[in-house]
């Protein structure tokens, strides 16, 4: 899976690649927004990562070249600024998704497997699963170790999304858009607390410990060795 | 063309309305004294004339003769003259009297040779209709001559008023503007750095004192926002000064000698702390900024309150159980806005409220509907707040707990300010009060 990455600043440039290509991506990066242009229309790539001022031709340009030469590339578009009209301006060119800097790379780059995924949809699944934890979706119940655990509609909700998304980093601010809907900057620490809760149930009683926290970059569930 | 200055327009209206007063007068007082020496004419040639018709009576004798000219040496400036009937004249007291005379009955003014005469003409006998006509003539030259001079008069007093008033005018308006010029002195010395500048209202004339008032009052504000932006600036480097010392000095030290790989990374952790803190601080004060410059442009969906209120109480429940806070919502209304800025503000509230809420405490969202506008009150239980610093709460970097605790995330001061902001780009007002044990936010809405 190839990603193309336009991005004149060198070091933004190279800190994203080294972030993507070390997340298992294979990774392009052009600090030239014409030779950025060229490599995206040859339709190699599974997702365009483009800032909007570049030498040459802009992130706009590019992304309208891409669309009418007739690919459906999904569009990431990276900004230093937040004007609505920008933003507006990139939807309405086709763009799939948008961040502003300053943006946390966990936060990039669990947009960037959210892009990836939307195209191939994973078949209906009735049971998610991680060593001894199973999730049951259409009983709509949750076991570890064949015992029943209990949980709220947005603990099973939120053990859901750590579930399907195994083994990736899942930053707070995309726990709180994806679970409660909550699509705003927000400091307050309630995923922290609802994570420790869901955590007393999960986790504690067993040895193996299963949610993770990585520090300052957000949640993962998966089976770590003892 | 150049604009007359205030003073110099208020001296000359001064001037015209004198001048125009002063002969207004001046010709009412000439047309008077004309008027009364016609009248005194009048009754003086009236009663000569009853005399010289009684010396006219029979004018064969000898002795009427003598009576006549009796009857007009009397009085020198009188002059006769009989015509007859015919046209004819008869007869001529003087030499000197004009050829030609009116001829119509009753008093008319002559003027010849450089001599004025009052004319009189009457017939001799009342009772024949050919009656010869009796013609009398009154020199009154001095008399012109008198009215002239006052005419004269009144045109040298018209003028010599006219240019005093305009001179007392001038001065008159000058003293009276000086609040102006003082106002204008003032308003020159206003610069940023002197916006604590006051005009004096008490010495102000009332007409001027409003304006004076006004003046002042915007200098109050104005004041009042540089200080204000001014001291954002101040916390803002302030603010970002901490973070900032902390990595410069942390990662200087983490670089002075070789360490386990386990402090390196330990060091990162920390330095991404930090970075974390300030990035969220940055977005927060670039939303301030927009919302500063008319940015903030919400959306407008129908939106349930009771539903957004809702998911936020279900968004925060978490935190509340955790807190033993008991978390409810009451009453419903729909509105039109923007369901992300209006669940962010909400959420800063309940954030704030859950944060000062004691165990056992409770917050709750009211929502009230009323004809006038909606209102949405987030209140909680516990201490209060002190009623002096009620309106500071929405300052920028205001906290109520003074200094941020090293390494917590708490937060940088701007949510409230954030939650003004958004409730303002929607057109409302939010403010805060606190009694009897309940902190209150209540957001008043306009009804859309």
């Amino acid at each position: 899976m190839k990603l193309l990455i336009v991005e004149d600043q060198p070091k933004t440039g190279h800190y994203l690649r080294q972030g993507l290509t070390e997340a298992g991506f294979n990774t392009e990066l052009v600090a030239d927004g014409s030779a950025g242009q060229q490599l995206a229309l040859s339709g190699d790539y599974a997702l365009l990562i483009l800032d909007v001022m570049l030498p040459g031709r802009d992130g706009w340009q590019i992304l309208q070249a891409v669309r009418s030469a007739g690919l459906d590339t999904p569009v990431l578009f990276l900004t230093a600024r937040d004007a609505v009209e920008d933003r507006v301006h990139g939807l309405e060119l086709g763009a799939d998704d948008y961040l502003v800097k300053p943006f946390a790379f966990s936060e990039l780059l669990a947009r960037v497997r959210s892009l990836l995924r939307r195209g191939n949809a994973t078949p209906q699944e009735t049971t998610l699963q991680l060593a001894d934890l199973r999730l049951d979706l259409i009983r709509r119940r949750v076991e570890r170790s064949g015992q029943r655990i209990d949980l709220t509609a947005k603990e099973f909700a939120l053990l859901e999304m750590l579930l399907r998304r195994q083994g990736e980093v899942l930053p707070k601010s995309l726990i709180a858009s994806q679970v409660w809907d909550m699509n705003f900057d927000s400091d307050t620490n309630v995923i922290e607390v609802a994570i420790r809760r869901l955590r007393l149930k999960i986790d504690d009683e067993f040895p193996n410990k299963l949610i993770h926290t990585v520090r300052g970059m957000g949640y993962v569930l998966e089976e770590r060795p003892a | 063309m150049r604009r007359l200055s205030l003073s110099s327009r208020l001296a000359l209206l001064f001037a015209a309305c004198t001048a125009v007063v002063s002969l207004f007068a001046g010709v009412l007082f000439s047309r008077a004294s004309e008027a009364h020496f016609v009248e005194l004419d009048q009754q003086l040639l009236d009663g000569k004339l009853i005399g010289l018709r009684r010396a006219l009576h029979d004018i064969q004798s000898s002795e009427s003769e003598v009576k006549l000219a009796d009857e007009l040496s009397r009085q020198a400036d009188l002059s006769l003259r009989i015509t007859g009937s015919d046209g004819k004249r008869w007869y001529d007291s003087s030499t000197r009297l004009p050829q030609e005379l009116p001829t119509q009955a009753g008093l008319s003014t002559v003027s010849s040779e450089g001599t004025d005469y009052r004319v009189l003409n009457a017939p001799l006998y009342l009772d024949k209709p050919d009656s010869p006509q009796l013609t009398l003539l009154l020199d009154i030259t001095h008399h012109q001559h008198f009215l002239q001079r006052m005419q004269h008069l009144i045109w040298l007093t018209v003028g010599l008023s006219a240019l005093a008033t305009a001179l007392l005018g001038a001065w008159a308006a000058r003293s009276g503007l000086r609040p102006l010029r003082r106002m204008s002195a003032v308003a020159c010395g206003v610069s940023a750095q002197s916006l604590n500048a006051r005009l004096p209202e008490k010495n102000m004339p009332p007409e001027l004192a409003e304006m004076a008032h006004n003046f002042n009052a915007m200098l109050g504000r104005l004041d009042d926002s540089f200080q204000r932006l001014s001291a954002f600036s101040a916390d803002i480097a302030h603010e970002l000064r901490t973070p900032l010392s902390n990595l410069l000095t942390h990662t200087q030290v983490t670089l002075t000698r070789p360490r386990p790989i386990e402090d390196y990374r330990e060091a990162l952790h920390s330095n991404l702390e930090e970075l974390q803190w300030m990035a969220q601080l940055v977005n927060d004060m670039l939303y301030l900024a927009k919302a500063d410059h008319g940015l903030l442009m919400p959306k407008r969906e129908p939106l349930e309150l009771a539903e957004e209120a809702d998911l936020l109480l279900e968004f925060f429940a978490p935190l509340a159980e955790d807190a033993q806070v008991k978390l409810s919502r009451e009453g419903s209304a729909r509105m039109e806005g923007d369901r992300s800025m209006l669940r962010r503000a909400l959420s800063n509230l309940l954030d704030n409220a859950l944060r000062f809420t004691p165990v056992e405490g409770e917050v709750r969202v009211r929502i009230v509907d009323q004809p006038e506008g909606l209102n949405v009150i987030v209140e909680n239980s516990g201490d209060g707040i002190d009623g002096a610093l009620l309106p500071r709460l929405f300052d920028r970097f205001y906290r109520a707990d003074p200094a941020r605790q090293e390494g917590s995330s708490e937060h940088a001061g701007l949510g409230l300010a954030i939650t003004q902001s958004i409730i303002r780009a929607h057109g409302g007002q939010i403010h805060c009060e606190s009694d009897n044990g309940w902190t209150r936010f209540v957001i008043e809405l306009p009804r859309t």
